[in-house]
């Protein structure tokens, strides 16, 4: 079989990579500056698209590749990612099996496994799908033997035109693979607050992460710490959630944890029926205490 | 300039209310209320404020089901103008729903863009944008936080992990759109009891050959944890730590 993985960032490809190459030949697509991450995965060729990439040129170039000459065409998650992959789905008229985390190939077809009613069930299928795309982080990347070659490609200019563009303060911090993470929510109330909360991170040699609302609407957190089904996917030893009230959303993003520590004000929030150990109260009380006792 | 809008809505079940069964992880779907998608209202919102700001229309298309009349009522008291009905949705399958409202679309002719939620919070797929723009033949803005109109051209602004960008493109546009982009309004009174009387038009899809997947298991996750509840701050610091400590070994 024939394979091709698409991924704005390199090392996205590594992981879908390790996964299939046993099955057969797998390509990789990347943005020029991001094959190199991706060399050493046991790809038969990797292109490397040159320009700036938006949804219809990366599509264009992706035809030119030729999509037909593959059996599956995996796209990782993101974006522009599923920009793409609704193009392709457009093009290809196959089934598209979107956002999987999980996948087996079964013959001529694919067993999935993805997130339905917001989180709330994992949905199992088996289809003939040609285009799937895949969460970042799902599989852990091996590296083999040998170097991929590269191949060049131009990306046309976009009829999409960039009028600004704002970097991002990015604080280089990845909470994926911290062993503990001290999460908070919307109920630490304001961004000063985490200047109290920073004790514990110490205490426990971790990493601070948030809810989508602390990341993005507050932006008390820089979104590269955001925990959920839209954010990052974290699997710590140890994961504490401080004044996040646990809606689905958030749980699909770190249901993978070991140990599952909550603290909230309210007995009923539906964080505590996914946490092994629960304390009911002000977290701003609860902090100062734990840190304290992690102390003695 | 004036824009014709169409606005695409989804009704779901209330995934909120939502159980599943404790036993066999099956989800309770029997009984559940339905309500307008989440990014949905955010959706209408986007397009009621370019309309409030540039003069045009709103339309609204919904592919669901005869249930459908009272989510369209509550977008028309959102300030949605006119609203159609597809009936014939039979759950998830982003390339049939694709081409259902792309030939609405065309069939209403002159449309200046497309707003919907980039994903939606049910099924969580993200197809429809890119679909859409490949079908219709539109420029795809994807995943906004703003949207403006000047001269006939869109611009949006959106977040991505590394940066944020405001890109534009030549209408017609599909755009979509993400939650952080507004605060959907809740409408008086007067305008519910207004939409209310209001006309829907009201259409079948036509039978549409696709494939869709099998399915093999469709039930929660199991969660095997503990659910230890401390009300005794004390008592449960006292726990959590040693919790905390025995990990960081
Ligand atoms: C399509 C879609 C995707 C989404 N993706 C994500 C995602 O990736 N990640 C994510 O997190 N969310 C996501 N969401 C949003 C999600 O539905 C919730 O809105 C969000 O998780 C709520 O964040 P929160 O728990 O911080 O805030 P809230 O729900 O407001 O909870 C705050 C909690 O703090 C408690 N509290 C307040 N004060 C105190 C105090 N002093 N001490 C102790 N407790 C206190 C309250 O009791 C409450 O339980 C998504 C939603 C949609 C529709």
């Amino acid at each position: 079989m024939k394979f091709l993985i698409f991924s704005e960032d390199g090392s996205n490809i590594c992981g879908i990579a390790t996964k299939l190459r046993d099955n057969g030949e797998v390509y990789g697509v990347t943005i020029e500056g991001e094959e190199s991450k991706c060399l050493q995965y046991g790809l038969k060729e990797v292109y490397a698209l040159k320009g700036r990439p938006m949804g219809d040129n990366c599509f264009k170039a992706l035809n030119k590749i030729d999509l037909t000459n593959f059996d599956r065409i995996f796209i990782s998650s993101s974006p522009l990612g599923r920009d793409i992959a609704g193009m392709i789905a457009s093009s290809i008229r196959s089934i598209v099996i979107t956002e999987a985390f999980d996948f087996h190939l079964e013959g001529e077809n694919i067993r999935t496994k993805r997130f339905f009613f917001g989180g709330k069930t994992i949905l199992e299928e088996e289809s003939s799908a040609k285009v799937i795309t895949v969460q970042p982080g799902s599989f852990e990347p091996e590296k083999v033997d040998g170097n991929t070659p590269v191949t060049m490609a131009d990306l046309e200019v976009s009829s999409i035109t960039l009028d600004q563009e704002v970097e991002k303060e990015r604080s280089g911090t990845d909470i994926e693979s911290a062993p503990i993470l001290v999460s908070i929510g919307r109920g630490i109330g304001k961004k000063e607050a985490i200047d109290q909360i920073m004790p514990l991170v110490e205490a426990v040699h971790g990493e601070l992460s948030g809810s989508r609302p602390v990341c993005l609407d507050y932006k008390w957190l820089t979104e590269e710490r955001q925990v959920g089904l839209s954010g990052k996917k974290v699997k710590p030893r140890v994961y504490i959630a401080l004044g996040i009230s646990g809606q689905i959303q958030h749980i699909a993003g770190m249901r993978g944890s070991k140990t599952v520590i909550a603290v909230n004000k309210d007995k009923d929030a539906p964080i505590f029926q996914e946490c092994d150990y629960g304390i009911v109260g002000d977290l701003f009380q609860v902090v100062p205490k734990l840190v304290s006792a992690l102390k003695q | 300039m004036a824009i014709n809008i169409v606005v695409l809505i989804k009704q779901i079940v209330d995934i909120d209310q939502l159980k599943t069964d404790p036993n066999s992880g099956e989800p309770l779907i029997q009984n559940i209320p339905l309500r307008i998608e989440n990014l949905s209202k955010n959706s209408i919102e986007a397009a009621v404020q370019l309309k409030e700001k540039n003069g045009g229309k709103v339309t609204g298309i919904i592919f669901g089901t005869e249930k459908a009349n009272s989510a369209m009522k509550e977008a028309y008291a959102m300030g949605v103008d006119e609203g159609f009905i597809i009936t014939g949705y039979k759950g998830n399958n982003p390339a049939y729903t694709a081409s259902i409202i792309s030939n609405k679309i065309k069939e209403l002719g002159n449309v200046d863009c497309v707003i919907l939620g980039n994903q939606s919070a049910d099924s969580y797929t993200g197809l429809l944008p890119g679909l859409l723009s490949t079908e219709l033949n539109m420029n795809l803005l994807g995943n906004a936080v703003s949207i403006s109109e000047e001269g006939g051209r869109f611009k949006i602004k959106r977040v991505l992990d590394e940066k944020d960008e405001i890109i534009s493109a030549e209408k017609p546009c599909v755009i979509s759109v993400t939650q952080e982009i507004n605060q959907p309004r809740l409408p008086p009174v007067l305008q519910i009891m207004a939409a209310g009387r209001k006309p829907i038009n009201a259409s079948a899809a036509g039978a549409g050959n696709f494939e869709t997947p099998k399915i093999v298991s469709n039930i929660a996750p199991k969660s095997d944890r503990k659910r230890q509840l401390f009300e005794d701050m004390d008592k449960g610091v006292a726990e959590v730590a040693k919790a905390i400590r025995g990990e960081m070994k």
